[in-house]
């Protein structure tokens, strides 16, 4: 009903919500009644022109105090019964549900599936399947929040605890580490990404890149993980300007930060860099232009990355494979706009890691009432959203730049996405205006 | 009562509690409550400026997400220590003994008829403990502590910063708490004037006397539970630490044993300033005496058994969760039958807009909201939800900055003539009330948005979404913490250099602490009243 | 009365007379003191309650190690001590009853004993602790043989520790304000309250040890 609590992506999360809705209703109902009965009395009754009136001696009313002493005993019933409903539902796991260990450790969540495949900081889960997620801590507490899907539990070292969920719906979500665990409390993030079944299966039975990475060198560890983590979209290996600095001969390079002071690349400037990238931005490139990459690489494949970035000389090249399948993220049937929506939500595009569909301002324009509209350009001119710029956009993403954004899209897409699927998703963004 | 308002006219050099004796020493060394009233106020602000000064660092840190005042931020290390000080003075150095020590001491014996608390001495005794405590909390600040004022364990007994110092500082405060509990228990049992019956105690001085209660009761036991954290950190006692075979949830339990009902210490004295306002500026007798009594009462011992709803997603048992749950609601039900009788005692009255009415019916409003969004919180789906979000924060500092804070400054505008014998300026002090009023609002308003969007607390970054809220209520907590200054300031201004003389009973009302001089004398009265009649004795009677 | 009263209680008292108090007559003040000591022993109680649940829960987390290692202890020890602790607590009793008659010796006396005794208490416990140390069941000596019995042996030090220390406590303030005013005749009919508290303080000793010593020693 008022949908205070946002997008539900749990089965349950209605049923918390609907709680949420009648207590809201009861709380501001209650509270406009009594706060205007004070100050109605305080109108009609305040002493005029500074004057003391007579006032009746009232003692009180039996009556009225049985009647506000069971009136609130009456709602406290029906609502401790509404929170106990939904409570119950998220503390009864379903038969059959699927079990993945959750690991918290200062400051990172680590994953591990029943085929022994692990992942950090990304929870990757099927949609429609309930979840269960079981949790223990290597360190401090930690809590397991996932505010779409209305559930979190406490992780705590040296026990176990468990929380589910059923995905209702697919897309990226956050996860937030809620139990204070020491300096880096509030970067204990991790995504959950819900995918479709059959994507999700596949991607379960992918170990390739695990198995691989395992079995390499340092330096070619980082190799992989510089295209596989999409490094390479912002960092060129051959001083070619992208949107980040090269990493030609990056180690051991000084130079200007942003605020005027200088740094030096070694060691410990590119761990800090890849783990807090706006705590040292190196002079002339966009302040919020990187993610940080904090619980989404292992201590490992960092020394890697900075073992690869030693061995760049000019020379070195990487394969870019360019996926080859096609991904058919909607079934069959669907409209075109239903078909860019789950463009836009594909995980891999990473549409909506800059672009918002409901009007707020991250890295890049927000989506919503994006069609149609008048963009004022970087330099000046003024352009109408149809469906060629949009093309452009995605093809060609520094050609124009709207006033007021960075030149950080990478120019992945053409390739990528077919004329069919941009197609695709100006039909979505028609439905956003 | 004994209703004498003999205004004497104020001769030169009328003795009074505060010049009959006079030197620092006098002031430092006395066991007079009124003096050391004084000297707990005076202590406690101290730390109300420092715990304010970190909220407004904290709050100016999130006013943008990313690094926004990194020259005095530097990084997330030092957010984590300015919360910690936050929570820790304002808590255990300020709101604790706010209400309880100082006006508390101020009063219990004045509207009692009393020349003094059972134990002076003990009082005394009492304040040095705190300042005791205050000072080896500060020397802990030295290495500073970054636990937030929780002290969850194992983070807490791994980390290391000075926890041990700080916690034994919160043991020694603890103390003087005890202390001065056990004090005021007896004081009240034993020195009520002649005629003084139970049922014709002010309602100030039921709450007090259930804040008492709770003090003696439940501090032992944090007192314990951080001795037991110095052990771990010591020697490895083993009994909080997983990995020496501790159980850290038993440590939450222990903690919130004490640091649930201490909710209740820090605002029942609130709800009796209330319920001594509101008769006096509504000319009316207090609605439904004996049932604020009695909910006084509840509230104090239903506070016992309600502690694991802080620990819903604690991993506590399932059955736990939903008895914790129930028993919370019954907190809800004495509450609301107070704010009930509050506002019906407004009804057919002769009401006048005095500063002290302003706070007590912004008191109504506040806790209003802090106690519909409290159900919230007792709702079990619906707090998995919120359980360390900004909604919790928002929510408590509803109840303790608009409860217990709101009540001190309710309190100290109530009884100012009588404790400095002068008059402050209306204007001035209605002015500083809508700013820090408006100002309040403001700032925890937005947080509850951010709780609904699921912004969790104690985070120095947050994803940009987040980012409009935070910059209004950053707005707000500047224009809160100026209203605070302008507030105290003008009290603190009037006490130095105010010309206006206090007269005995400015408000005209029928309370014993009235009835002596302004400010009153060393003993407090010049013969020990005899008490007659009921408490807010005011209106005309049907049957006179 | 008159403005000055505040001055100190205790001056032109003589002696088996009650101190004059300028806040509250005499029989307010006897009522006062033994509530506020009630209420005081009331903490005390939930002092020592946090440790006896952390050690029910303790217990049973680790019943079979708490088991062994309650095996430990030395019995015997133990079991003399609960003695001592009893039999003090009865000569404090005795001295209540001889204030109360006006018998200074007498309260000197029995005070003695009970004094005595704690000091016994003290020394026997250290005998048990520096056993413990001897096989490196110790806090700064743990032998890591030992290591499943920390549980056990931590809550055992935090326990008898803040007892001794309860011991010391309840002997300095049986000679503070039972021996020493004695000694001046300050006692009688009229005036015996230090006495009677002192004495509440010790029982309250004495009883927490009662508790101590089957969990401990005997239950495990």
């Amino acid at each position: 009903m008022l949908g205070l609590l946002g997008e539900q992506g749990s089965d349950f999360a209605h049923k918390v919500d609907y709680a949420h809705d009648v207590v809201t209703i009861i709380s501001v109902v209650c509270t406009v009644l009594i706060v205007g009965v004070m100050l109605y009395f305080a109108v009609i009754y305040r002493q005029k022109d500074g004057k003391d009136h007579p006032t009746p001696h009232i003692h009180g009313n039996n009556a009225l105090e049985v009647i506000w002493t069971t009136f609130p005993t009456l709602v406290c019933i029906w609502v401790a019964w509404l929170g106990y409903d939904s409570f119950v539902d998220m503390r009864t796991v379903p038969e059959g549900a699927m079990e993945i260990n959750v690991t918290g450790r200062k400051w990172a969540w680590d994953f591990q599936y029943k085929n022994g495949k692990r992942t950090t900081g990304e929870l990757v889960v099927p949609v429609d399947e309930p979840i269960k997620l079981v949790m223990t801590s290597k360190d401090v507490l930690h809590s397991f929040f996932v505010p779409v899907m209305r559930t979190k539990m406490d992780v705590i070292p040296g026990r176990y605890t468990y929380e589910w969920f059923k995905p209702i719906t697919t897309g990226d979500f956050q996860v937030f580490c809620t139990e204070y665990c020491g300096n880096d409390h509030s970067r204990m993030l991790a995504r959950l990404k819900v995918l479709p079944r059959a994507e999700f299966d596949r991607w379960l039975a992918d170990d390739s890149e695990a198995k691989k990475l395992a079995s390499l060198k340092p330096s070619d560890r980082g190799k992989e993980l510089y295209v596989a983590k999409q490094c390479v979209t912002c960092h060129s290996l051959d001083g070619s300007p992208r949107v980040g600095p090269t990493w030609l001969k990056i180690f051991g390079r000084e130079g200007k930060l942003a605020d005027g002071t200088s740094y030096k690349a070694d060691e410990n400037y590119i761990r800090e860099s890849i783990l807090y990238p706006q705590a040292k931005v190196v002079a002339n490139y966009p302040a919020q232009g990187m993610p940080s990459y904090q619980g989404q690489l292992s201590d490992d494949d960092i020394t890697g990355i900075i073992e690869f970035m030693k061995t760049i000389d000019g020379t070195t090249k990487v394969e870019l494979s360019q996926p080859t399948v096609k991904k058919q993220p909607a079934a069959a049937g669907a409209t075109p706009a239903e078909r860019g929506k789950a463009l836009v939500n594909a995980p891999d595009n990473l549409c909506a890691t800059c672009h918002s569909i409901d009007g707020s301002k991250l890295v890049g324009p927000s989506f919503k009432g994006l069609w149609g509209r008048k963009e004022k350009m970087s330099d000046g001119t003024e352009i109408n959203v149809d469906a060629d710029y949009i093309k452009e956009s995605i093809y060609k993403p520094q050609a124009k730049i709207v006033e007021g954004y960075g030149p950080v899209m990478p120019a992945m897409y053409e390739g990528k996405l077919s004329e069919q699927d941009v197609n695709d998703i100006i039909e979505y963004l028609k439905t956003l205006s | 009562m004994a209703a004498h308002a003999s205004s004497s006219a104020a001769g030169h050099e009328e003795l009074n509690y505060l010049n009959w004796k006079t030197g620092i020493w006098s002031w430092l060394s006395s066991t007079d409550h009124k003096r050391i009233f004084f000297l707990y106020l005076s202590s406690i602000m101290v730390f109300f400026i420092l715990g304010g000064i970190a909220a407004l660092i904290m709050r100016t840190e999130l006013a943008t997400a990313g690094p926004t005042i990194p020259s005095i931020v530097k990084d997330s290390h030092t957010y984590n220590v300015f919360f910690t000080m936050h929570g820790v003075f304002m808590i255990f150095l300020f709101v604790v003994p706010g209400i309880p020590a100082t006006i508390g001491n101020f009063l219990i014996p004045l509207m009692i008829g009393a020349k003094d608390v059972a134990f002076p001495r003990l009082n005394l005794f009492s304040y040095y403990l705190y300042v005791i405590g205050a000072l080896i909390g500060g020397v802990a600040m030295l290495n500073p502590v970054d636990t937030g004022w929780t002290f969850y364990a194992p983070y807490s007994t791994t980390t290391s910063s000075n926890v041990s110092l700080m916690v034994f500082a919160a043991f020694v405060l603890g103390f003087s708490s005890i202390l001065t509990g056990l004090n005021f228990i007896v004081t009240i049992h034993q020195l009520r004037a002649p005629g003084l019956t139970w049922m014709r105690l002010p309602v100030f001085i039921w709450a007090s006397y259930a804040t008492a209660i709770i003090q003696t009761v439940a501090t032992p036991v944090v007192g314990m539970t951080l001795l037991l954290i110095i052990a771990e950190r010591a020697f490895g006692a083993g009994i909080f630490d997983p990995t020496k075979g501790g159980d850290p949830v038993l440590m939450e339990h222990l903690f919130w044993f004490y640091s649930h009902p201490v909710v209740y210490i820090m605002v029942l004295p609130a709800f009796g300033v209330v319920g001594e306002i509101l008769p006096v500026f509504s000319r009316k007798p207090l609605f439904g005496y004996k049932m604020v009594v009695i909910s006084s009462m509840a509230i104090a011992a239903v506070g016992f058994i309600v502690w694991a709803h802080h620990m819903f997603v604690a991993g506590i048992s399932d059955f736990s969760a939903k008895f914790f749950s129930v028993v919370t609601f019954l907190v809800a039900i004495p509450t609301a039958i107070k704010v009930f009788n509050w506002v019906s005692t407004m009804y057919k009255g002769s009401i006048s807009f005095k500063t002290p009415m302003l706070y007590a019916m912004g008191f109504v409003f506040l806790f209003m909201v802090a106690g519909t969004t409290g159900m919230y919180l007792a709702m079990l789906g619906v707090d998995v939800y919120y359980h360390d979000t900004y909604f919790v924060v928002a929510h408590f500092h509803y109840t303790i900055q608009g409860g217990a804070v709101i009540g001190l400054m309710a309190a100290l505008h109530m009884w100012f003539p009588k404790m400095s014998g002068k008059m402050y300026n209306e204007t001035v002090s209605k002015t500083a009330f809508a700013m820090l009023f408006i100002g309040f609002n403001l700032t925890f308003i937005p947080q509850f948005i951010l709780g609904m969007e699921g912004m969790p607390r104690r985070y120095y970054d947050y994803p940009v979404q987040y980012q409009t809220l935070h910059t209004i209520s950053t707005i707000g907590a500047y224009l809160n913490g100026f209203g605070y200054t302008f507030a105290l300031v003008n009290l603190l201004w009037t006490a130095k250099f105010g010309k206006v003389k206090a007269p005995r009973n400015p408000y005209n009302s029928t309370g014993l602490e009235w009835q002596t001089a302004s400010p009153p004398i060393h003993e407090n009265f010049e013969t020990i009243p005899v008490v007659t009649e009921d408490p807010y004795n005011y209106g005309v009677h049907k049957h006179a | 009365m008159s403005s000055n009263a505040a001055v100190a209680e205790h001056h032109h008292v003589g002696p088996g007379e009650p101190p004059h108090i300028h806040h509250m007559d005499t029989p307010t003040a006897y009522g006062a003191a033994k509530l506020g000591m009630w209420l005081f022993l009331a903490t005390e109680v939930l002092l020592f309650a946090v440790m006896f649940c952390s050690f029910a829960i303790m217990r049973y987390y680790h019943l079979a190690e708490f088991h062994d290692a309650s095996h430990h202890l030395n019995l015997p020890l133990g079991a003399l001590n609960t003695v001592i602790l009893l039999f003090s607590s009865y000569t404090a009793a005795v001295a209540v009853t001889k204030a109360q008659k006006g018998d200074n010796k007498g309260v000197i006396r029995n005070f003695g004993i009970s004094v005595l005794c704690g000091l016994a208490f003290l020394v026997i416990k250290s005998i048990e602790y520096t056993g413990k140390a001897h096989h490196g069941m110790f806090p700064v000596v743990w032998n890591e043989h030992f290591y499943e019995y920390k549980n056990f042996l931590g809550l055992y030090y935090c326990m008898t520790g803040l007892h001794a220390l309860h011991v010391i406590i309840g002997m300095v303030i049986m000679v503070i304000y039972g021996i020493l005013p004695a000694r001046q005749n300050r006692y009688s009919g009229r005036y015996y309250t230090p006495v009677e508290l002192s004495a509440l303080y010790w029982h309250l000793v004495d009883l927490i040890w009662i508790y101590l010593f089957p969990l401990l020693y005997l239950v495990g």
